[in-house]
């Protein structure tokens, strides 16, 4: 394999790992407690920030060029700035939960969502002083570098950090994983399915659509700051609500409340979104033609999606209950 | 088991509740009590206030005035959740499964308290909340048995019938052993077979003890199932009594033919 | 006081395009239940429409506000009759119509994107002289918006509250089962319900581009963001609350502009609606407890 190609391959395989993270997170949100959070974006980007500032030096130092102007800056180390990323993502989660959360109806929900996205990449916009305005932040320094003695922009390097984000999404897989499969998984979808009756059962349903609105905002966060860890950048651009979209197409495709079909629906829909310009002939003449056409066809795929089959690729699984005997047969002793 | 009402003190007594909406008043100072051990009916025109005050008991609507006590406790405010973990569970006039979760899961979102629903719980995994979900399925396959309904254990919910669709609903307020049943129209657009069948469930019940309060429309059932019976009218409590006796009454004839 | 008279004025004309704008988004959710989030791209559409008039067929601006206003009638009808409807008969959730709105405002967009490219396009017009009044400055273009929106609002009023139509609209959007049940055609109803929003949406996103001078392909749905601040600050639903938040937004975020760094507008409007959110879910307008908005 050359070089170039094994280039390719593992910054694919990284922005691959970056946004099943997304979709895992977003699909926790929307898939399993039916939250439309179409400002989903926005916690990957207060996670990226996070990272960003926390792991670049002081503002006005030399070595970050002196141009950019942001809060922060300590030069923390790799998991640290990880973990300070997912607090800053739960505690943004749960300002914004209290005050959307708690009153209003799903699709009512989804519109202030959209307006609170759109008004935050406004105000990092215009006050320059937080995270660089419009012009993003750069130079980010790529984490662990001198840790595994690997000169950051290496091919070993790549494959270090791919490495990296497969352990990160293991870690974020079992969260997921634990919690879909579990009493809790099954209250939030029956939640999704009837607030109204959920709630006539005893459960909480402002608590725990918290609980997955934060889990969810979490991990969005850990998605954001390892991808600016990697690609060293970012600026409002990469967090317009069209973003969402492609993520929203990914879980609705792949399999809403199926984390594995969300995983498929990561690489069918962003990742060939993003890869689509490469292979695709430019259309003579006019190469800006390939973006609006892109998002076109994503927007058609999934009108046809949700018309033929709105439950994706890989619905739901069915759950089914063992037959008891013995008491062994769940697993283990009593 | 706790320490249920002193006996000969209603399970339920509801005083001049009252709910309204801008200018006008779905239930306007209606007062009436639920005894132990009975199914109560509650009966009126259209209009009369009985799916609000339900609503309000049930701890689904707030009312703007009045008070709710439930066995000996004020719970004028509580919302719904919490009027289920207190032993008050209801099932709604329109169909209202969990029509993306099987009969069986649909049942055991019925059962509050569960380890596995906290955060923290769900982390620790099967080890943690396995036990309980095993007895919880147990019990909940004893319902389906009873109700004719194991047949139906993995299939999703929102495909059933709208009949088996009620059973599923009866079954699921069932599974949180509750001290009063709330039913909204079980028995509505239910065809006379199974509709014979559910009745028959809500003696059985009744005579194991469970107390139900219960809105209907068709006075067959009324007349079948009911003592006492409560007819609200225009948003108050008009009379009380058996069926034979409000029958008889000519204010509530009355309020039929102009409600 | 120097520069509150002034901001005030601009403060109005602001606030007529938001009310005109708001009036048509809040009645489709009212009547119809959709949220419809291609409504900014239909506006710019419609702008686009108008602006081909202007530009290429050498119409004054202000006879292509009609046919701007007849388009965006139009491809609502078209949308709700042709995209929405046959999702919601098919059993779509909430959730998913939100998404096929949101589809249909990206396909939109983009198509405007596609054919004419990201440019910014502007009307070939004149705003008019000046006019003071009551220490305020507008330019005739603004007094006409401002015109032209008071009587869009003040024959919306006079539909919903005489008219048969707009009874079997206010029927239709709090109980359409009852409605039918009543007699009413919702059918019909909810039909000319997006005739009518669509020509407000039609009508604004023109006004808008007049007041603006220039557009871009993305100028409606960045709109979208204080159109819906505007519907829920006065009750999404209620097409007076509409019109009142239109006016506080509009207002506020003139006024604060005037005073504080004018690229935060939008952040006012940010601001007001939390804290509306906070207190009181379901919209400044006195009146409405049980929402449509609000969970029970």
């Amino acid at each position: 394999m050359s070089t170039a190609y094994q280039f390719y391959i593992s910054s694919l395989l990284i922005y691959f790992g970056v946004d099943i993270l997304a979709c895992w997170g977003l699909n926790l949100q929307i898939g399993v407690a039916g939250i439309i959070n179409f400002a989903f974006v926005l916690f990957q980007a207060a996670g990226a920030y996070t990272a960003a500032v926390l792991t670049l030096g002081p503002a006005v130092s030399p070595a970050n060029g002196g141009f950019q102007s942001y809060i922060g800056g300590a030069n923390l180390p790799f998991p640290l700035s990880l973990l300070a990323a997912a607090l800053v993502g739960a505690l943004l989660s749960l300002v914004v939960g209290v005050i959307a959360l708690r009153r209003l109806r799903a699709d009512y929900l989804a519109l202030v969502m959209l307006v609170v996205s759109q008004i935050a990449v406004n105000v990092v916009q215009n006050q320059n002083n937080l995270f660089n305005g419009s012009a993003g932040l750069s130079l980010v320094p790529e984490p662990l570098t001198d840790v595994v003695h690997l000169a950051p922009l290496s091919l070993a390097y790549q494959w270090f950090y791919a490495g990296l984000t497969a352990v990160i999404c293991l870690i974020v897989y079992f969260f997921v994983h634990q919690i879909t499969g579990s009493p809790l998984g099954r209250a939030l979808r029956a939640i999704r399915d009837n607030e109204q009756a959920a709630a006539a059962c005893g459960k909480n349903v402002f608590l725990l659509r918290m609980i997955a609105f934060v889990v969810g905002g979490a991990i969005a966060a850990i998605s954001g700051a390892m991808l600016v860890l990697f690609i060293g950048t970012w600026a409002p651009s990469a967090w317009l609500y069209p973003e969402t979209f492609v993520l929203l197409g990914a879980v609705v495709i792949g399999g809403g409340g199926n984390n594995f079909g969300v995983m498929v629906g990561a690489l069918l829909v962003p990742v060939a979104f993003l890869e689509a310009p490469r292979y695709l002939p430019a259309i003579p003449g006019h190469p800006e033609l390939i973006e609006p056409l892109e998002w076109i066809i994503t927007a058609l795929l999934m009108l046809l999606f949700l018309w033929f089959r709105p439950e994706g690729i890989f619905p739901e699984r069915r759950r089914r209950f063992p037959r008891s005997a013995p008491a062994r047969d769940l697993g283990g002793p009593v | 088991m706790t320490a249920g009402p002193s006996p000969g003190a209603p399970l339920l007594r509801v005083s001049n509740l009252r709910r309204s909406y801008g200018g006008v008043h779905a239930v306007d100072g209606a007062s009436f009590e639920v005894r132990p051990g009975t199914i109560t009916g509650l009966i009126g025109p259209n209009g009369a206030g009985k799916s609000t005050a339900i609503g309000m008991i049930a701890g689904a609507i707030v009312p703007s005035d009045g008070i709710i006590e439930f066995a000996e406790r004020q719970v004028t405010r509580d919302p719904a959740y919490q009027m289920a973990r207190r032993g008050l569970t209801r099932t709604f006039q329109l169909s209202s499964e969990f029509a993306k979760l099987t009969v069986l899961e649909n049942l055991l979102i019925g059962a509050p308290g569960q380890r596995g629903e906290s955060l923290w719980g769900a982390l620790l995994g099967k080890r943690y909340w396995r036990r309980q979900e095993r007895a919880l399925v147990e019990q909940a396959r004893d319902l389906l048995g009873r109700f004719a309904m194991t047949e139906k254990e993995e299939e999703y919910a929102g495909n059933l019938s709208g009949g088996q669709k009620r059973l599923v609903e009866i079954m699921r307020a069932l599974m949180a052993r509750p001290r009063l049943l709330l039913l909204d129209e079980p028995m509505a657009g239910v065809n006379p077979t199974l509709a014979g069948r559910i009745a028959g469930y809500l003696e059985e019940l009744r005579d194991g003890g469970l107390t139900m309060l219960m809105v209907e429309h068709e006075l067959a059932h009324v007349d079948r199932l009911c003592n006492p019976v409560i007819v609200m009218a225009q948003g108050k409590v008009l009379a009380e009594g058996t069926m034979a006796e409000l029958r008889a009454r000519r204010d509530v004839v009355d309020a039929y033919l102009v409600g | 006081m120097d520069l509150f008279l002034p901001s005030l004025g601009f403060g109005l004309v602001t606030a007529s395009i938001i009310a005109l704008a708001a009036v048509g988004f809040t009645l489709q959710f009212g009547v119809t239940n959709i949220i419809n989030l291609a409504y900014g791209d239909v506006m710019t559409a419609s702008a686009m429409v108008a602006y081909i008039c202007n530009n290429g067929a050498g119409l004054n601006i202000w006879l292509c506000l009609p046919i701007g206003a007849a388009f965006g009638a139009l491809a609502s009808l078209a949308l709700n009759r042709g995209v929405f409807v046959p999702f919601i008969r098919h059993g779509a959730s909430l959730l998913t119509i939100v998404i096929v709105t949101l589809a249909c405002a990206l396909i939109i967009q983009n198509l405007l994107l596609a054919i004419w490219g990201p440019n910014f396009f502007s009307y070939s017009m004149s705003s008019g002289r000046s006019v003071d009044a009551l220490s305020m400055t507008f330019t005739v273009a603004q007094l006409a918006i401002m015109g032209i929106s008071l009587a869009a609002m003040f024959a919306i009023h006079l539909l919903l509250t005489f008219s048969k139509l707009g009874k079997a609209m206010r029927a239709t959007a709090s109980n359409a089962a009852l409605a039918r049940s009543c007699g009413i055609r919702t059918e019909r109803i909810i039909d000319l319900t997006w005739l009518i929003s669509g020509a407000l949406c039609g009508l604004s996103g023109v006004v808008l581009v007049i007041n603006t001078t220039s557009f871009t392909a993305g100028t409606g749905a960045g709109f979208l963001l204080v159109i819906a601040a505007a519907a829920i600050l006065g009750g999404i639903g209620r097409p007076y609350g509409a019109m009142a938040g239109a006016l506080v937004i509009g207002i506020s975020t003139e006024v604060s502009a005037a005073y504080i760094n004018p690229s935060y507008k939008d952040v006012v409007a940010f601001g007001i609606l939390v804290v509306v959110l906070l207190i009181r879910p379901q919209g400044i307008l006195p009146g409405s407890t049980s929402e449509k908005g609000v969970t029970t």
